[in-house]
């Protein structure tokens, strides 16, 4: 956000329709499909992404002071392939998780490191399982606040704990070694949040001009 | 000291390999060992000879070739690629119960994967730093993505008998349970043939696996009393009861030959790595004798 006073900032970054790309980015983004959370409830996947053209872009943007782009793209050979290259694509809500973040980071005084794979994933991420909120460009896996490593159970509840006060309604993970709990990492989302920015293609909407003028 | 010619080397006599499997059992008296195996191919004269060959032993760090075999495989089939990333994460499961466990920093000789915990290393890496420093991680790493089955199945599609690979390691539940790698001398030998005579998968990827092994760094064993001219491409393994070297030896002037000692030690025992030192320069005295090892 290199915008200065007066100026106004534009963010470099074009709203996609996910329904709208090629069969193979479809294939791995699901655009708008349902999945179904551990407990059975049925979730939407976003539809509509950001569109990422390199590696160098996703260096330059930064989504909140603290937060650039690049910190939650990085995904490792367990992502789908066509996700593995450029251009890539991210849950618009992305940019509302990295604001939340950096309310978390001024709260904790340091740096904070998004683990590989812990940003967004795809649904054929082979770590996705079920509706993970990483699917919706929500969650984060944090390994690592300063130079503590998150891996015991003290400091994971001790920064889950800060993270829900100073984020009302998130989310994070409970500390153990069994299935939906973490004891390497601490996992904070702020839900199955989904985001249809203003520049959002207008043919996208699925509905005329006529329909949404009455 | 002159370098003999290729055409110099025949196969050792039989009285010659009479003579250095009884220097095996002499060197076996005199150190203690509880056992030794020996098992040796020249792919210059296409002899071979082994002691004890087929006995099974727990496998330690030389499963760690096995592993890297099975990398490769998996980048000839096209499921990686050698500059595929994979995140570093110290969490596996073991065994016996599928109860997660962590490789601990302070029993592995390499922390410079330890440090990367939380970001993303490549394939190549990785598989370097299983074999050259014999990082316990990235061993774990790599065999969490690859899978058991594959190292395994790609063991078989190289026909190679006598490994058999079980589990990660630093495991210590299946440890207590003995569930354990195990591999032969005979079986070492042939997976480290086939990467010599670069028929495993492909001549290109052989010759990646064989760079990786001679870049081992620990080089107490098989190399520490060879001369400083020949090189030596292997894996160590080193735990409380056993103690192996298995590698590819290049002496000045011929085609290499291929050699695995196994030993096993009660855990009070001291000199396994000479020990190992001294059968390999054993060997190695008898194969680069241009009379076919009549002075054995």
């Amino acid at each position: 956000m290199e915008a200065r006073v007066g100026e106004s900032f534009r963010f470099p970054l074009s709203v996609i329709d996910g329904i709208r790309l090629e069969k193979p980015l479809r294939d791995v983004l699901l655009p708008g499909r349902i999945v179904y959370d551990d407990s059975g409830h049925a979730r939407r996947l976003p539809r509509y992404f950001y569109e990422i053209p390199s590696w160098e872009q996703a260096m330059k943007v930064q989504l909140s002071p603290s937060f650039a782009l690049w910190e939650f793209i990085q995904t490792d050979v367990r992502e789908a392939a066509p996700l593995r290259g450029f251009p890539r694509y991210i849950p618009c809500a992305i940019t509302l998780l990295a604001a939340s973040l950096e309310r978390f980071r001024e709260a904790v005084g340091t740096f904070v490191h998004i683990a590989a794979n812990g940003g967004y994933r795809s649904p054929r991420h082979a770590l996705s399982v079920n509706a993970t909120t990483h699917c919706w460009g929500t969650a984060v896996n944090i390994y690592r606040i300063g130079d503590m490593y998150l891996d015991d159970r003290e400091s994971i509840e001790r920064y889950a704990a800060l993270a829900r006060q100073v984020l009302p309604g998130a989310w994070t993970r409970p500390f153990g070694n069994t299935r939906g709990q973490t004891d390497d990492h601490l996992h904070l989302d702020v839900g199955y949040v989904l985001s249809m920015p203003r520049g959002a293609p207008e043919r996208s909407l699925g509905f005329s001009a006529e329909r949404r003028a009455v | 000291m002159p370098v003999p010619t290729a055409s110099q080397y025949t196969s050792p006599r039989s009285e010659s390999l009479d003579a250095i499997l009884a220097r095996f059992d002499e060197i076996e008296r005199k150190s203690g060992a509880r056992s030794i195996a020996v098992a040796v191919y020249d792919t210059e004269t296409h002899a071979s000879f082994h002691r004890n060959g087929n006995r099974w032993f727990h496998a330690a760090s030389t499963i760690k070739v096995a592993i890297l075999v099975g990398v490769y495989a998996s980048i000839h089939h096209g499921w990686l690629l050698p500059q595929s990333r994979l995140h570093v994460r110290n969490r596996f499961f073991g065994a016996v119960d599928g109860s997660p466990y962590r490789v601990l920093a302070d029993r592995d000789a390499n922390s410079e994967v330890h440090s990367a915990i939380g970001k993303m290393m490549r394939i190549t890496e990785l598989a370097l730093h299983m074999i050259a420093t014999s990082s316990n991680l990235a061993t774990n790493l790599l065999l969490d993505l690859v899978g058991l089955e594959t190292v395994q199945r790609s063991l078989d599609e190289l026909r190679i008998d006598g490994i058999d690979i079980r589990r990660g390691v630093e495991d210590e539940h299946a440890f207590e349970q003995g569930i354990n790698n195990r591999v032969t001398a005979d079986g070492l030998s042939q997976l480290l043939r086939v990467i010599a005579e670069e028929r495993a998968f492909s001549p290109q990827l052989s010759r990646n696996m064989l760079e990786i092994l001679h870049a081992q760094e620990f080089k107490q064993g098989i190399p520490a009393r060879l001369p400083r001219a020949v090189r030596v491409a292997h894996k160590t393994g080193d735990i409380s009861t056993v103690a192996h070297d298995a590698g590819v030896v290049y002496p000045p002037g011929r085609k290499p030959y291929v050699i695995a000692v196994l030993t096993e030690w009660s855990p009070s025992d001291s000199g396994r790595s000479a020990t190992i030192a001294e059968v390999s320069h054993a060997v190695y005295d008898l194969l680069t004798t241009t009379d076919g090892g009549a002075r054995g």
